[in-house]
């Protein structure tokens, strides 16, 4: 009998917010006395039920990201083991490689929403059925499937000075450009090779968003005879705003995270350090330089990092979603 | 860390008889090694026929973690392989000098030092890795240059890469610059025709003077050689394993700066260009009365662990390992220049014969000294030196810092 109060009472919980189980919680309190061991069942279920979740992340997440954190003031080599309080931070602001990485990240940021806008409109004519849609589908998307590493050694071997990029700048008059070796170049050739190898993704995430648009919306637009660009701005942007968000912050976790691949192999961080992202130089500084407590500070920087970035979007575009 | 558990786990079993010795290497599993290994297995059962060799190859990208586990745990292997330089000096006390062992070895095997800390010897040498300068011979007769008669000054050298370049095409120098790997083999290719034999031991010797006029000299000819186009176009994005190598294969550039052993060598280089074709020349005199020598360290070597039941027996392991008839089967079959300089290179071709030759009057290589920290940093700004976005004088003062650090 009390089982079955107990999973009635428990039943909505797991379904509402988690305010809406506190609410619960708490109202128990105030019930008569003798419902109380049910009622502390009741309460414990939540926990109980969470708990898998919270430990999984506190031992194999938080604690660790703790410990790493610790580490972070600790010195290397010689000073192993020894706290070293906020030296290795310094160290890495007097590094000039480090701040040429952070600046690179700065620019990924300014070129985020390029790299979300071409899936995007890529999209929005598959949406709109442009002629030839379904192959277009699948030819966007083939990249994606290709590992980094793949994709670097191609256009490895497309952007060599005496490539096939060159010739064809070449045959219509134009210099060479040392694509990979010009450090005012090479950044920007990178996050595009990485742009075309993983658009794909967020392409179909979009795709699966347009799903959920509301066809009657569209409809209507067409009939008040709404041009392209107003029906993308008025209608499809701001039915898409949730889609768009979570395209973002993807796009920018992949940037800032999943560049080591297409780095290692084009450029090695290079020329002259140019390429060198927060990622690429905890590589370098724990397995090349031996000196894990100063990569344990990088990684700490490169976190906090993208936790504000993180939630900086999330709040700009929860904004911009509210106004539309 | 699964590695941890094996580690200890094999040596465990291993020195507890006294017949029988335990060697770890990472090149005893390769085809190219079998006869090699073969041949000093019986060397070494002329000597002690009831003792019975184990080799265990291990993966080298795990090997000296590994290593450390056994030296933490004081047993395991009893006869170990080494790389040069810093990662056998960074063990020696896990290991046993092998000096009173080894004297009669001295004079035929070269490439003691990289093996050798505070005067004692620690490792017999296998092989050599150095930066000899290669040239396309066909590509001198081309020009109609003497191929036999390489320059000997800097000045003649650049003169005779004029020649080549404007009468086959061919640039200077194949130069693979992407990883920042170029410089370090054109510091010690040619630094011996440049700092004087004081500065040069000096160097070795850990008194570097970045600001000597010699020394900013070397950074100087890299910015002149990229600035007069000796190099093949956009260096910075070529890598140097193996498209630089690539370049000079395929008779683009006249001239490399290579390795004596494993890649980007004479064994490579004379598959494509034929050995009859392929050269070796000294660095080109730049400072007069310097005299040019062959840049090159020991590369891999066998010691003795420390823990070893009875040390004769594994040094004898090790002279086996190290004899002229193994070294010879290692030479003819992996293409690595053996550390005996009495093996007869005839038979590969003339650039092995010069290499070999030059043995004897060979220093060590001048970028092996220097720590991983100074040489990326070296790495970098050589690719500014030849965008031009850097000042020989910025560059050493830089690397003078850095080296001052580490």
């Amino acid at each position: 009998m009390s089982i079955r109060e107990t999973v009635s009472s428990v039943r909505p919980a797991p379904a509402g917010r988690t305010g809406e189980a506190a609410r619960g919680t708490l109202g128990g309190r105030t019930r008569p006395r003798r419902r109380s061991r049910s009622l502390t069942a009741e309460r414990l279920a939540p926990y109980v039920l969470v708990a898998p979740a919270v430990l999984i992340i506190v031992v194999l997440r938080l604690w660790p990201l703790l410990l790493g954190v610790n580490f972070s003031f600790t010195g290397d080599g010689d000073r192993n083991g020894t706290a070293v309080g906020l030296d290795n931070y310094l160290r890495l602001l007097d590094d000039p490689l480090f701040r040429q990485a952070l600046r690179n990240v700065g620019l990924l940021v300014l070129l985020l929403p390029v790299a979300v806008a071409i899936p995007g409109l890529l999209a929005t004519f598959i949406f709109l059925r442009v002629p030839g849609h379904r192959l277009y589908r699948s030819v966007y998307f083939f990249p994606a499937v290709l590992s980094p590493v793949i994709v670097g050694a191609i256009f490895n071997l497309l952007l060599a000075f005496d490539g096939p990029a060159n010739t064809l700048l070449g045959s219509v008059g134009l210099g060479p450009v040392d694509w990979l070796g010009d450090p005012d170049v090479a950044m920007f050739v990178v996050v595009g090779v990485h742009v075309w190898a993983t658009f794909g993704m967020a392409l179909v995430i979009f795709l699966a968003g347009f799903a959920t648009l509301d066809a009657a919306l569209l409809d209507a637009a067409r009939v008040d005879g709404a041009t392209l660009p107003q029906t993308i701005w008025h209608v499809i942007v701001p039915g898409l705003t949730r889609t768009i968000q979570f395209v973002f912050v993807t796009t920018m976790i992949g940037m800032l995270t999943s560049m080591f691949g297409l780095l290692y192999v084009m450029t090695s961080g290079g020329p002259e350090g140019s390429t060198y992202l927060p990622e690429y130089y905890i590589w370098i500084q724990q397995g090349q330089m031996n000196r894990p407590a100063l990569a344990s500070a990088a990684s700490t920087v490169l976190f906090v990092i993208m936790l504000a970035v993180g939630l900086l979007q999330i709040r700009l575009l929860r904004r911009a979603g509210r106004v539309d | 860390m699964a590695g941890c558990g094996s580690a200890t786990g094999s040596g465990s079993s291993s020195s507890d008889s006294g017949d029988k010795l335990v060697v770890w290497d990472w090149k005893s599993g390769e085809p190219a090694a079998a006869t090699y290994i073969e041949k000093a297995k019986v060397d070494f059962a002329k000597k002690h026929p009831d003792v019975t060799v184990e080799f265990v190859a291990q993966p080298f990208d795990q090997y000296y973690t590994l290593l450390g586990a056994a030296i933490q745990a004081g047993k395991g292997p009893d006869v170990v392989l080494f790389n040069g330089g810093g990662q056998i000096r960074d063990r020696v006390s896990a290991l046993l000098p092998l000096d009173e062992y080894v004297a009669e070895d001295r004079q035929r095997l070269a490439g003691w030092e990289a093996f050798t800390a505070a005067d004692k010897t620690y490792a017999s040498p296998v092989t050599l890795q150095g930066h000899p300068i290669y040239y396309n011979k066909s590509l001198y007769e081309k020009a109609g240059l003497d191929p036999a008669n390489p320059a000997g000054t800097w000045n003649e050298f650049v003169a005779n890469c004029a020649t080549i370049t404007s009468r086959t095409g061919a640039r200077c120098f194949a130069l693979g610059n992407k990883e920042g790997y170029g410089i370090q083999f054109w510091l010690s290719g040619l630094a011996s025709g440049v700092l004087t034999t004081a500065e040069y031991d000096a160097w070795i010797a850990g008194k570097r003077d970045w600001n000597s006029p010699n020394v900013k000299r070397i950074f100087q000819l890299w910015k002149e050689a990229g600035d007069s186009k000796l190099n093949n176009d956009g260096a910075n994005s070529t890598a140097m394993f193996n498209d630089s190598f690539a370049l000079f294969q395929s008779g683009k550039a006249a001239h490399v700066i290579g390795l004596m052993s494993d890649v980007g060598h004479w064994k490579d280089f004379n598959e494509f260009l034929t050995p009859e074709k392929l050269g070796v020349m000294g660095a080109p005199v730049v400072t007069p009365g310097t005299t040019p020598s062959l840049p090159y360290d020991g590369g891999i070597g066998y010691g003795v662990t420390k823990w070893t039941k009875d040390p004769r027996v594994a040094a004898d392991l090790v002279r086996s390992l190290t004899s002229t008839e193994a070294l010879k089967a290692f030479f003819a079959d992996a293409g690595a220049i053996a550390a005996d300089t009495t093996i007869d290179a005839t038979q590969a071709g003339p650039a092995v014969g010069t290499m070999i030759s030059e043995l004897k009057s060979g220093r060590p290589a001048l970028h092996v000294a220097l720590s991983s920290e100074a040489l990326d940093l070296m790495g970098r700004l050589s690719q500014q030196l030849l965008s031009g976005s850097v000042t020989v004088d910025e560059v050493a003062k830089q690397m003078a810092a850095v080296d001052k650090a580490g």
